[in-house]
Parts: C-alpha cells; sequence; structure tokens
C-alpha cells in the first residue's frame, strides 16, 4: 500500500513561509486511508542555490517556516508519513518561493519564554518599543494543530493578562490538564491599534516545570535522627506527587571543624524517616532534595538543619533528672494523700477508741479498769431519795391555821415527802395545791 | 544477504534501541495516568446512558488478542494504534451529542499527547515494522471502521455517539488493565 502525495498551499510573508498542507487521496470519497488525522507531514526545504543543505522537519497541517534568510528563494517539497506503520508516503511536486523582507518590528514582544516552579508557570518576555505598549497573551490547547481545521481563530486570552503593561504573566489557570500540551504567545497591542504577535511557545506542563526544594524539620532522640519532610508545591503538592512519583534524597554530615567528613546519602520514598548509627555528642546537618526519577528531575536543595546528638554523660545526666522529676511528682501527689488519710485515723481512733486517762484519785475504783466509755450509753440508776418532816406536822396542829399556812409554805420548798398522816396529808395536799396554782 | 550486512543491520537496530528507551522513562506513569484521565473525562462528558438508546446498541466486538501479543513491544505500539483511532473518532461532528466541550477538549489534548510521547518513544524501525506485518492490527482496523461507519449512518446523532461512547470507555479500561499488568 502506498500513500500518495500531499496537496500544499505556500504564502510567503514578513520573511516567512506558511504553509497548509492537504491529507493525500484530498477529498475521494473512497479513501484507503481513513484516518487522516494519522498522518505525520514531513517537510523538506533547501535554497535554490547550487550546493545547498537540505533541511527536513516535521510539520503541523498549517504552520509556518521561520528562521529563513529574507528575499531568499527557497524550494520545498512535502510527504505524509505515517509513523506507525513505517510507511512514508510519496512527496508533493517541488514548490518554489522567494521570501519576503523582514520588517524588525520593535513592537513585538521578544525572547518569549517560560519559568515554572511547583506547577505555577509564567510567561516572560522582553520589551523594545520606547512608546506605550499594552500586552495581550492568548494560548492554544494542544491537539488543535493536529487538525487540518483552521486554529488561528482558536487563540483565547488568558485571563488576567489582557491589556496588561507588565512583561510577564501568570498563566496556571489555563493549565487545566497536566497531561496535554499547550501554545502561547504574546499580542503586543501600540496606542495606534496597530498590533505584533510573537513567537509561539510550546508547553509540556510535566516536563516544563521544575520542582521547587522540600521543606525539612529535624527532631533527635537518643541516636536516632527524626526527618519530617514537607513536600514541595504547597496546595499542589499532591499533584506533582501524583504525576512525578517524587521521592527524597537527604544529604547527611558531620559538622566537625575538619570539613574532610563524609557526606552520607539516604533516599526516602515517604515523608518521614530516620537516620541511625549516629556518634553522640555531635552536630549533624542535612539537607533534602524531591526527585523525580522517571522525569529525571531534581529540585533545588532545602535549607541546611543541624541538631547535635545527646552525649553519653548528658544521657545519663537526663535519666537522673527524669527519675529526680519523677519522684518529685509522686512525693507532690502522695504526700496530701497520705495526711489526709492520717487525719481521717486519728478522728477514727478519737471517736472509737478514746485514749482519755481517769483522775488518779479514782483509779483502781472497785478493782476495775476505766474501760467503760466516756460516753455513756445507759442512765446510771439513781436513787431514790426522800425527805421525811415528820416534827414540823404536829407543831403546826396546835397553833393558829394561818401560822401553820406559813410555816408549811416556808418549810415546804423542796423534794418529794411522805404521807405518813393521812388527815394531815389532805390538808398538806390541798395547800400544795394552793401553792402550786400560785 | 551475507553476514556483515546482516551485522551491520543488527548493530543498527541495536542502536536505534537504546538510544530510543533513554529518555521515555517516565511513560509508562504517564500512561496509566492519561487512561484514568481519559475514563474520567469520558464520565463527565455526558450523563447517563439514555434509555431510548438501549435499542440500538450495537456489539462491535473489540479485537482483545491484539492487546496479548507474543512480543511485549508490540503492545505499546497496539496502544498508540488505538489512541489514535479514538482521538480521530473524536474529532467529528459532536453537535448533536451535546457534551461538555472542556472536559471533550481535555480527553483529546491528552490523547494528542500520549500520542506524541508514544511516536517519539517507542522503537522505531523495528516494532513498527513488526507491528505492520501483525493480524489483529487488520482485525482492530475493521473494529474501529465499524464504529466510523456507524456513526456516518446515523448522521451523527445523539443515540449514536452515546454508544460509541461506552464503546470507547469499554476500550480504555482493557487497556488500564493490560498496561497495569506490564
Amino acid at each position: 500500500a502506498q500513500i500518495g502525495p500531499p496537496g500544499i498551499e505556500l504564502q510567503s510573508t514578513n520573511g516567512v513561509i506558511k504553509v497548509k498542507v492537504s491529507p493525500p487521496e484530498g477529498n475521494q470519497v473512497r479513501k484507503m486511508w481513513v484516518d487522516h488525522l494519522s498522518f505525520k507531514y514531513n517537510l523538506v526545504i533547501w535554497e535554490n542555490s547550487s550546493n545547498a543543505e537540505f533541511r527536513s522537519e516535521t510539520i503541523f497541517p498549517t504552520d509556518i517556516i521561520d528562521d529563513l534568510a529574507p528575499d531568499t528563494t527557497y524550494c520545498l517539497k512535502v510527504q505524509a508519513t505515517l509513523p506507525l506503520y513505517s510507511l512514508e508516503g510519496l512527496f508533493s511536486p517541488i514548490r518554489c518561493v522567494k521570501t519576503t523582507h523582514k520588517v524588525n518590528d520593535l513592537l513585538c514582544a521578544k525572547n518569549v519564554s517560560v519559568l515554572s516552579l511547583n506547577m505555577k508557570f509564567h510567561l516572560h518576555w522582553n520589551n523594545q518599543y520606547k512608546q506605550h505598549v499594552s500586552y495581550n497573551v492568548q494560548y492554544l490547547i494542544g491537539y488543535l494543530k493536529k487538525l487540518h481545521d483552521d486554529y488561528s481563530v482558536k487563540w483565547l486570552n488568558v485571563p488576567g493578562c489582557e491589556n496588561i503593561t507588565d512583561t510577564q504573566c501568570n498563566f496556571s489557570s489555563i493549565i487545566t490538564t497536566i497531561l496535554g500540551f499547550y501554545y502561547l504567545r504574546v499580542q503586543a497591542v501600540s496606542e495606534y491599534n496597530r498590533s505584533c504577535l510573537s513567537n509561539e511557545v510550546k508547553v509540556d506542563p510535566l516536563i516544563t516545570n521544575e520542582i521547587g526544594p522540600p521543606g525539612v524539620k529535624v527532631d533527635i532522640s537518643d541516636v536516632l535522627l527524626h526527618i519530617q519532610i514537607t513536600p514541595p508545591g504547597g496546595s499542589e503538592s499532591e499533584v506533582m506527587r501524583d504525576h512525578y512519583d517524587l521521592s527524597y534524597r537527604v544529604l547527611y554530615w558531620k559538622n566537625s571543624s575538619n570539613n574532610e567528613e563524609e557526606i552520607k546519602m539516604k533516599e526516602l520514598k515517604q515523608t518521614i524517616g530516620t537516620v541511625s548509627d549516629l556518634t553522640p555528642s555531635t552536630l549533624y546537618c542535612l539537607k533534602v532534595q524531591a526527585f523525580s526519577e522517571v522525569y529525571n528531575k531534581s529540585s533545588h536543595y532545602s535549607k541546611e538543619e543541624c541538631i547535635t546528638t545527646p552525649g553519653e554523660q548528658m544521657l545519663s545526666l537526663i535519666i537522673l533528672a527524669t527519675f529526680v522529676t519523677a519522684l518529685v511528682a509522686v512525693l507532690l501527689v502522695a504526700m496530701p494523700f497520705v495526711f489526709v488519710l492520717y487525719q481521717a485515723y486519728n478522728k477514727i481512733k478519737y471517736a472509737f477508741f478514746p485514749s482519755c486517762q481517769p483522775p488518779l484519785n479514782i483509779e483502781g475504783f472497785g478493782g476495775q479498769r476505766f474501760s467503760s466509755p466516756c460516753l455513756s450509753t445507759t442512765e446510771e440508776p439513781i436513787e431514790n431519795c426522800s425527805i421525811i418532816e415528820t416534827i414540823i406536822t404536829e407543831e403546826v396542829d396546835q397553833i393558829d391555821f394561818k401560822d401553820y399556812k406559813h410555816s408549811k409554805q416556808s418549810s415546804r420548798d423542796s423534794g418529794n415527802y411522805s404521807n405518813d398522816d393521812d388527815t394531815s396529808g389532805t390538808k398538806v395536799s390541798e395547800e400544795t395545791l394552793e401553792k402550786e396554782v400560785v | 544477504m551475507n553476514a556483515f550486512g546482516l551485522i551491520q543491520i543488527g548493530l543498527i537496530l541495536l542502536c536505534t534501541t537504546t538510544i530510543s528507551s533513554l529518555q521515555c522513562n517516565h511513560l509508562p506513569l504517564q500512561q496509566r495516568k492519561v487512561i484514568e484521565n481519559s475514563l474520567q473525562l469520558l464520565d463527565k462528558m455526558g450523563k447517563k446512558f439514555p434509555q431510548q438508546c438501549l435499542r440500538e446498541k450495537m456489539s462491535f466486538r473489540f479485537p482483545e488478542q491484539v492487546l496479548k501479543p507474543r512480543q511485549k513491544e508490540t503492545v505499546k505500539v497496539a496502544i498508540e494504534e488505538i489512541f489514535q483511532h479514538i482521538f480521530y473518532i473524536f474529532s467529528k461532528n459532536l453537535t448533536l451529542a451535546a457534551w461538555d466541550g472542556t472536559a471533550l477538549e481535555q480527553f483529546q489534548n491528552g490523547l494528542y499527547q500520549q500520542i506524541e510521547q508514544l511516536e517519539a518513544c517507542v522503537i522505531k524501525k523495528q516494532t513498527h515494522y513488526f507491528w505492520s506485518k501483525e493480524v489483529n492490527r487488520l482485525k482492530l482496523n475493521k473494529y474501529f471502521k465499524k464504529i466510523d461507519c456507524f456513526l456516518k449512518d446515523k448522521q451523527h446523532n445523539l443515540c449514536s455517539w452515546e454508544i460509541s461512547r461506552a464503546e470507547m470507555r469499554r476500550c480504555l479500561q482493557l487497556i488500564d488493565k493490560v498496561i497495569r499488568k506490564l
């Protein structure tokens, strides 16, 4: 199977040649090669003079050939190839064209370049124009160049970089697919609405991007150095980790006055790691670099972080200090507790087992030891005492009733008295009642 | 052909092999990511498969044996060709499908980048030569031609696009499985 010649249209403007290629079999109804998008076009160009060198390059269906000498006749031919089958088609007929005079327009932006760090993309260019100029940065999604359609209308403005005077632009917002090409160009516009388009720059995000240095923190415990790495990129760190499959390289060394210490290296896949086999009482320094093995990219090294390993004496001091602190802490907690317990014990002992001693003169009473409690629970038997007033009542019968009353009243002030004499008793009881009523 | 000639060819092929494989370490990882992305974008592009299109469903029968050739290198070329076919299909008239334009653009852009990378990285002459002789390649061409004709016959209407999208999804899932084993 043979691939036929493609068709070409040429246009010579401003020192460059614009080429438009139409696929082989063009507008045939029945095509052998249905998928015309698979074709890759190979252009061969040379100066129409003797001993001219052939130049061969792959071009898109619509493309521009620059870096040509002005006012020179060039001849070219194009062939369609199918790289997939290693097939090369027939060349088109040779066409010759003369390049025009190149106008060096100072208005156009020059040296358009891309700087990218941690998936933040910036476009930079130079301005040579003396008067006022404003810029529009435009982008094109890569695959559109592969199609045969006219992509010149498909350039879009980068948001935030329209009508600017600054010679740089942050175009991170338009990179929506990490996997895919983008083209960028700068349109310079003068005061009189004259415009000029710069050269295009191709961006392959993962290839163009540079990985920034990671952050690092160190911690020491005994003879182990703990490393904690902050991945580069901040908000974009996950994207980078995902697509680059990042690993980290740690360089560590003894920072002594003798600078001939060996630098050791450790590779980490995770963001945490430890370094062992360290000598005590030594100052160690380290720095970390992020790298992608598959993309063959590595970042700059992080800042150096230094830490001293604890010495052996230091170690025993630390142990002693820890022990003492623990002891003090325990005592501080235990002491009040013990005090409270002691107080409680005292109270209980006082209540249930009193240590009150009896007075010496009563000691040995009845041969009994005073073991009975101070707090008596039962009443002591009280003797019933009675006062007998017999003489006073006999004398009263003979005297006047008034006198009898008076003496009775005076002598009757306390205690119980027995009722030996019934009659006198009743009289007495009456008087008692009287007195009690009063 | 004499022995000396064969040795020469052998040396050239060896050199091309060494040179071509140097800058392409990132390709397997990138390819897995592109396929993951592409599957997500295919889902994002449109809504759920419309019920009314079930009647028109066609069985295209993807030739799975093309992904299980004798040589591992040929699988890479097979994948490259499949990507090219899918890229071609999705470059057609999609107005009636009314899908999300941004998702579609991202899908095409990812595929295109992979095609370019594969072309640059895969060992050129030798493997492509073997691939051109591969029987299954013709079956693959026939499969995609069938889809292309189906779309043309239905004048690229909504149902034909939805059926094709589902078919491409199945295709990419198969490739995903194969790539993970490589």
